[in-house]
């Protein structure tokens, strides 16, 4: 019984192997056959025209997180918005100014981070 | 049912909420102005709660009641909010926490307390417990350059997060066994059977509760965010938060468990015994005066919830009468707490009060009849509410949490006679402040006055929760 | 032939509850992963929600996820900025660095 069941996911369990196969492969195969003379020039991070400064794991402008914190609240409004689209024959008056409420109330959050200058970038 | 006319209050709140809040954006400097609407707002709303206060009823398919004990608790709630805004208005200027959110996000929180304490659906529960949680986030770190208050709104975010995280997954297992989120439906699955994974979801729910109100032994957050929030925050968190907390426990035990009472009986007496024995002893050695009142809020709560395990409606009665008495001894306590300053800083240490007597005999014996009646000391008001608990304990044969509890505030009156021992007996400080302001001194004469005087009338408060508890039965 | 049903689902969802909860205590880092620890906590109960409405033919476990859905990115949205602000006075985020309360 578990191995008919384990069967059904053998295409996956092949498809992973060779994926991985061919991934680690390439890898391989760059090592054996490329050029490989390395100089400070070449093992340096690519910066256009001056010395890097710090390595790619430097900390990001926190402003960068407002904005994504600001995107994700009006983002999910949506997932509010399609039910009510779909079921807004059924659901009567009151749900139409339910819906109207909710987005009058998302419209005042909006007003009050405009306001307050959290959409500015400087 | 679909009546918007019973929930009229959380409407108004809603709406003042967003007029304040557009109206505080536009206008400069209006922490004054939005402070005083908010207020004016809560006051209009106790009226409001009122009127709508005529029978019992369950709207929204069963999923919202507004009834006299919802109506209860959310006046209530309004009172206490309306104290904490009068008596910290001097601390928030001092502080430069004058900010125009502040009233603003306490007014959402108390939305979220409505919600909470009207709820009779998973859904709304979460919702209401959600809205009033993140509110109170953004309120303990609200000072934002002290790193205290910051530390305080992170660990508080991440611990109440957590618990939320059990709180629905409770949830999520009660709703995949019993086929729905309703009170009324949950329960009448729980009269045909009791299974194991049922019991799962309700542990994990009550989990998720008593971190709300901070009961043993899912308290660890509450001393370290009472101490660093701000001290107008703390009186807030001390007082509204635990109403909504057990306003919603009350309705999910006694509405949606009321057919398994016997399965979380014994959870509810380990939470309150806990909560009774660890509020006495871990606030013997400490100093600092907010984290005390952690602490002894801690106890409190344990308190009230041995009132709970009793199951019927006279464990109801007691515990909400303890509540109340509960928030009267909070506002005396913390509106005296404010009253320590000195030159614009505020002292939470206790030997800070060293000879308060000397230099202030009348505030100084406002607060020890304040820590007197904390203690269970008659006839003050804290002893009447000890004594309904222990006798509803006693007359449903549960003599041994009674004594439990008489232990555990024995132990406790020995740091709440500590301090008034340094206030009275130790050698005086520098005078504090006398320029204090009318709304401190107003609520603790007055809660003063109720805490000496209780003993005149002691079952006034049992006939309104009586009358308020009457649909349970 | 073994289908995936109710308890497959809901083995995943307790297998995840418990990595998020294990990595709330555990994790003696970074308080980001604390927020995706709560996320993962939150996405097992989503798991669970949503098998459980399937299994039973109700709809309201759905709805019950989407708020829960939108509540998780209000609820990250306000960890966050108070992360921010903790940063800013504190100069990191490691979890051994919040100790300034405790007694």
């Amino acid at each position: 019984m578990l191995y008919d069941f384990l069967k059904d996911y053998a295409t996956i369990l092949i498809f992973l192997f060779i994926s991985i196969g061919i991934g680690v492969g390439f890898i391989f195969l760059n090592l054996l056959f490329s050029p490989n003379n390395p100089d400070s020039e070449k093992l340096s991070a690519y910066e256009c025209g001056f010395e890097a400064f710090g390595d790619a794991r430097m900390k990001f402008d926190v402003r960068f997180y407002l904005v994504a914190i600001l995107f994700i609240i009006f983002d999910l409004e949506v997932a509010f918005l399609f039910p009510w689209a779909v079921s807004l024959g059924n659901i009567g008056l009151l749900g139409f100014w339910s819906m109207m409420f909710f987005l009058l109330i998302l419209t005042v959050g909006f007003v009050y981070e405009w306001k307050k200058g959290a959409l500015d970038w400087e | 049912m679909n009546n918007i006319e019973f929930i009229y209050p959380e409407l108004f709140l809603i709406i003042s909420l967003l007029i304040l809040l557009i109206l505080g954006v536009y206008k400069s400097n209006s922490y004054n102005f939005i402070k005083k609407i908010t207020t004016i707002c809560f006051l209009l709303c106790i009226p409001i709660v009122y009127l709508n206060n005529i029978g019992d009823f369950n709207i929204f398919n069963n999923s919202y009641s507004v009834d006299s004990l919802s109506n209860y608790l959310k006046i209530l709630i309004l009172l206490s909010t309306v104290f904490s805004l009068m008596f910290t208005n001097d601390y928030i200027k001092i502080q430069k926490l004058d900010k125009f959110e502040y009233p603003i996000l306490i007014l959402s929180a108390v939305i979220g307390m409505f919600l909470m304490v009207s709820s009779n659906d998973l859904i709304g529960l979460y919702l209401g417990i959600e809205l009033q949680s993140l509110s109170l986030y953004v309120l303990a770190s609200i000072d934002r350059g002290s790193e205290k208050s910051t530390e305080a709104g992170v660990k508080y975010f991440v611990l109440g997060a957590l618990s939320s995280g059990l709180f629905l997954y409770g949830c999520s297992l009660l709703y995949g066994f019993s086929g729905s989120t309703n009170y009324y439906e949950i329960s009448e699955v729980f009269k045909q059977d009791t299974s194991i994974p049922i019991l799962f979801g309700i542990i994990f729910i009550i989990i998720g509760l008593a971190f709300k109100i901070s009961a043993v032994p899912f308290h660890m957050w509450s001393p370290d965010v009472y101490q660093g929030s701000p001290t107008s925050v703390t009186s807030f968190f001390a007082l509204a938060p635990k109403i909504a907390g057990l306003g919603a426990i009350i309705r999910i035990l006694y509405i949606c468990f009321g057919e398994i009472y016997e399965e979380w009986k014994s959870i509810i007496i380990f939470i309150s015994v806990a909560s009774m024995l660890l509020g006495a002893f871990a606030a013997i050695g400490q100093t600092n005066l907010k984290r005390l009142m952690a602490y002894s809020s801690i106890s409190h709560i344990g308190y009230v919830l041995a009132a709970l395990t009793v199951g019927n409606r006279d464990g109801v009665i007691s515990a909400i009468s303890y509540l109340n008495i509960y928030i009267i001894m909070m506002i005396s306590s913390f509106a005296c707490i404010l009253f320590f300053k000195r030159k614009n800083v505020y002292f939470e240490n206790i030997y800070d009060l060293s000879g308060l007597s000397k230099n202030h005999p009348l505030i100084s014996f406002c607060f020890a009849t304040t820590l007197f009646s904390l203690a269970g000391i008659p006839p003050l008001a804290g002893f009447f509410a000890k004594f309904y608990v222990f006798k509803s304990v006693v007359e449903a044969n549960m003599i041994y949490l009674a004594i439990i509890g008489l232990i555990a505030s024995v132990i406790s009156a020995f740091y709440y006679l500590r301090i008034v021992k340094i206030m009275y007996f130790d050698p005086e400080n520098e005078k504090f402040d006398e320029g204090s302001n009318i709304g401190i001194r107003f609520s603790i004469l007055f809660s003063s006055i109720i805490i000496i005087f209780y003993f005149l009338n002691p079952s006034s408060i049992l006939y309104y929760v009586e009358m308020a508890t009457k649909f349970l039965n | 032939m073994i289908d995936v049903g109710l308890g497959h689902y809901l083995g995943l969802g307790a297998v995840i509850f418990t990595i998020g909860v294990v990595g709330i205590f555990l994790n003696r880092k970074n308080v980001i992963v604390l927020l995706m620890s709560i996320e993962l906590i939150l996405i097992a109960v989503n798991i669970n929600l949503v098998s459980f409405s399937v299994y039973q033919q109700d709809i309201v476990g759905q709805v019950f996820t989407m708020f829960v859905l939108t509540v998780a990115a209000a609820e990250a949205a306000i960890g966050l900025a108070i992360l921010v602000v903790f940063f800013r006075n504190k100069g990191s985020i490691h979890v051994d660095d919040i100790n300034n309360l405790k007694g």
